[in-house]
């Protein structure tokens, strides 16, 4: 065989083997961005959903007990409130922008299973 | 003049002696080395400037004001100097500016004005660094209205992992500025002669050092200052230190390739592909194009470091693709290096890995931008994603290390390679088979059995190495044993990573609990006895603490403590976990929330943690090893292998 064919040849494999694993690494781990505009539109979701929006500090409540952080998440004019089961972190009083990922529930309130906020590098800006 | 104006006027001064030192050089004209080293003396002192400001509680600096207050301890207020944008790029910039004075000063690359060439490329950087300082995001922008105090450093980054931290990662990063100068130079100069290999090894093995322990104090810094218990959770700005470290690590073991003819292209390939990933991964973090909770803000910076990274490519790229026929060694052939009981293939096969890696989870990380640019919806991927494309080749790459001991450089015959392999694979079936009795995940077996098999065949390997050599004592011995000592026990300390990262992820545990004084909280065998609250009232901060008693069904083992440090606008606390810790297992304490009689504890137990960080010495270790036993590369006396 020739040498360039075999070459390509064993090149796909590893390919291939990448492929699958992405593939695979795909299901379940794929979280869609949209806009609180978009969610407000929506009855519930079965995907799971990215959004960027602000804390409305005024409505922050945490229950240590549980733990539960509820709180609204505001973009323009639209709404929605968020319940987090975990924690409160220490940054959330500075966090402004925060993106949460999670599903919306039958009650319209966005489950979050990950809560992210601009890391302390960014810590400046909350001024 | 007030200290901002002279700290952009020494930038300035910089500047204007970086791009003369250019121009001498180019021009072939002398006093380009004093040139230099006066535009090095004007970055030290512009960082002189900036740290005076820190130390003199200076607020008419927007960056002191942001980023400390007249409380702060002295070691923060020196480290809060890279805690920010414009002050850890004016870092990055003062080790270049030192990597500068390394190689005018090295007698070996003095001789055929070696440093002059290379100091070219690292002068273009560094112009780049000094051009963001000045035009973009300047450190002495000044404030109309000066604050009596500043706003304080964010209670996070006082943390002694964030003092050693960054400046860590940037050296490694930087060092890897120098083999891709020694590349550049060796392809423009169309140089048949210049030993590059001999010459970028031992910036490598520095540069990789550094990048890994760069990696592992982020992570420690994440697990002990955060709360959430991970140490890597597949960020963006995580993600941006690993794919520089996946090219390095496959450009470590370029090196010992046997020769071949390919070798040297490849190698050079890696070290441009390294140093151009860690100007791409600072793009990507700094940028704000991806949403990582890490990003800076975006704007200007992003589109400089974007251009500069265009450029890189650009004309790294055509040199290496036009003139890869200087890199082309048609005498090095050895065949045998590379037959199937060679190491030469093994460590081929191993790059091959290390690229997958590379990839894939270069793919995750952009899929955010690939998916805005190519579909209409943006898709971002979680660690599930990340998990199931790199463990598995993380783990056939552990499986490939744990062959290096066992084949030959020369090609081993077929029956020396089975007699080695009796017994690490016998011990890796035992482990395997108890492992699987005994423990509920089935991965954890097949990756206590992969650590088995490494571990042994590296122990065995060296063991047999002496053995073989001690008698009859060849010149150099020493130095080679020092470096196969070394670099076998990094490759230990990768397989002691392997287990506490897998121990510590699919074993833990946890428990919540509302606790009243006298309450115990049970969780893996251990007794956690709660006593109350301590609060202590200071002069510019409060702390709310608790200590808990750490007995196991015997006996009592210690106590823990977690304390909660408000600053003075009394709304972000800084969390101390308390964490109890042996090799077994650490205990992890946070404290979730109080009220007078009650307060939430959160109890997480992560088994094996400890190995991480034991793994992590045993490379440090190993590679202060080989790079003593490389040390003669920087003097370049000795030629003998």
């Amino acid at each position: 065989m020739n040498k360039k064919i075999r070459f390509l040849l064993l090149m796909t494999l590893p390919i291939l083997l990448l492929a699958f694993l992405a593939y695979k690494g795909l299901e379940n781990s794929a979280a869609y961005y949209y806009t609180l505009a978009e969610v407000s539109a929506m009855e519930s979701s079965n995907q799971k959903l990215r959004l960027k929006g602000k804390v409305d500090q005024g409505s922050v409540e945490y229950i240590p007990e549980v733990p539960l952080l509820s709180f609204a998440l505001i973009d323009g004019e639209h709404r929605l409130d968020v319940i987090y089961e975990g924690v409160l972190p220490d940054n959330f009083s500075h966090a402004q922008e925060v993106i949460v990922e999670g599903q919306l529930n039958q009650n319209r309130e966005f489950v979050v299973s990950k809560l992210m906020f601009q890391c302390p590098s960014k810590y400046e800006e909350g001024e | 003049m007030a200290m901002p104006h002279i700290g952009t006027v020494l930038l300035y001064i910089a500047l204007v002696f970086s791009i003369w030192a250019v121009i001498l050089v180019l021009q072939s004209k002398s006093g380009a080395r004093r040139a230099a080293i006066l535009s090095v003396i004007a970055v030290t002192s512009v960082t002189a400037v900036l740290v005076r400001a820190f130390l003199s509680n200076d607020f008419s600096l927007a960056y002191v004001a942001n980023h400390s207050d007249r409380q702060l301890p002295l070691i923060y207020k020196i480290s809060a100097l890279w805690a920010g944008q414009e002050g850890s790029l004016l870092l990055w910039l003062l080790i270049l500016s030192g990597l500068a004075v390394i190689i005018h000063s090295l007698p070996r690359y003095r001789t055929h004005r070696l440093d002059l060439k290379l100091s070219i490329v690292v002068h273009a950087v560094r112009i780049f660094f000094l051009m963001l300082l000045l035009f973009v995001t300047s450190p002495f922008r000044t404030l109309e209205y000066v604050p009596s105090n500043g706003s304080g450093l964010n209670p996070m980054l006082q943390s002694i992992g964030m003092v050693v931290h960054p400046p860590i990662l940037f050296l490694g990063f930087s060092c890897f500025l120098v083999p891709f100068a020694i590349v550049i130079v060796k392809l423009i100069c169309r140089s048949k002669s210049m030993p590059w290999l001999e010459l970028s090894q031992p910036w490598v093995l520095f540069a990789w050092t550094m990048l890994t322990a760069g990696i592992v104090t982020g992570g420690q810094w994440a697990y002990t200052e955060l709360g959430w218990g991970g140490y890597w959770a597949w960020d963006p700005v995580e993600n941006a230190s690993l794919f520089p470290w996946l090219t390095a690590t496959a450009l470590l073991h370029g090196y010992v390739l046997p020769p071949g003819k390919q070798k040297n292209l490849w190698c050079s390939t890696l070290i441009v592909a390294t140093f151009v990933l860690t100007i791409f991964g600072t793009f990507l973090t700094r940028s704000g194009i991806l949403d990582s909770v890490h990003a800076f803000t975006g704007g200007l910076l992003g589109w400089f470091f974007l251009g500069f990274l265009v450029l890189l490519i650009g004309f790294s790229g055509y040199l290496l693709i036009m003139r890869r026929r200087l890199l082309v060694d048609e005498t090095g052939l050895s065949t045998d290096a590379y037959s199937w009981t060679g190491k030469g293939r093994m460590i081929t096969f191993s790059n091959v890995i290390l690229l997958l890696i590379l990839i894939g989870v270069l793919l995750g990380t952009l899929a955010p931008l690939l998916t805005r640019l190519l579909l209409s919806r943006e898709i971002a991927l979680d660690q599930g994603y990340y998990n199931q494309v790199a463990v598995p080749l993380f783990l056939v790459m552990i499986v490939l290390m744990g062959f290096a001991p066992v084949l030959d450089w020369s090609g081993a015959s077929w029956r020396q390679v089975g007699q080695r392999l009796a017994v690490p694979v016998t011990a890796a079936l035992i482990t395997l088979i108890t492992a699987l009795i005994h423990l509920e995940h089935s991965l954890m077996g097949l990756i206590l059995a992969i650590g088995t098999f490494a571990g042994c065949t590296h122990l065995q390997g060296f063991y047999l190495y002496v053995a073989e050599n001690i008698h009859d004592r060849q010149p150099g011995f020493l130095r080679r044993l020092v470096r196969r000592a070394g670099a076998y026990l990094a490759h230990l300390g990768i397989v002691v990573i392997m287990v506490g990262v897998a121990g510590s992820s699919l074993f833990n545990q946890e428990v919540y609990v509302t606790a009243a004084a006298g309450d115990s909280i049970a969780i893996g065998g251990y007794r956690l006895e709660y006593s109350g609250l301590d609060v202590k009232w200071g002069n510019f901060d409060y702390q709310v603490s608790t200590t808990l008693q750490v007995s196991d069904a015997k006996q009592h083992r210690g106590e823990v403590t977690v304390t909660k440090t408000f600053g003075q606008d009394l709304r972000q606390p800084a969390t101390d976990i308390g964490i109890f810790s042996t090799f077994r297992e650490d205990l992890y304490v946070n404290l979730a929330g109080w009220d007078h009689e009650h307060a939430q504890v959160h109890v997480q137990l992560f088994p094996l943690v400890r190995w991480i960080w034991t793994g992590a010495g045993l490379i440090y270790l190993g590679m202060v090893a080989v790079m003593l036993s490389q040390a003669r590369l920087w003097w370049g006396k000795d030629r003998s292998r």
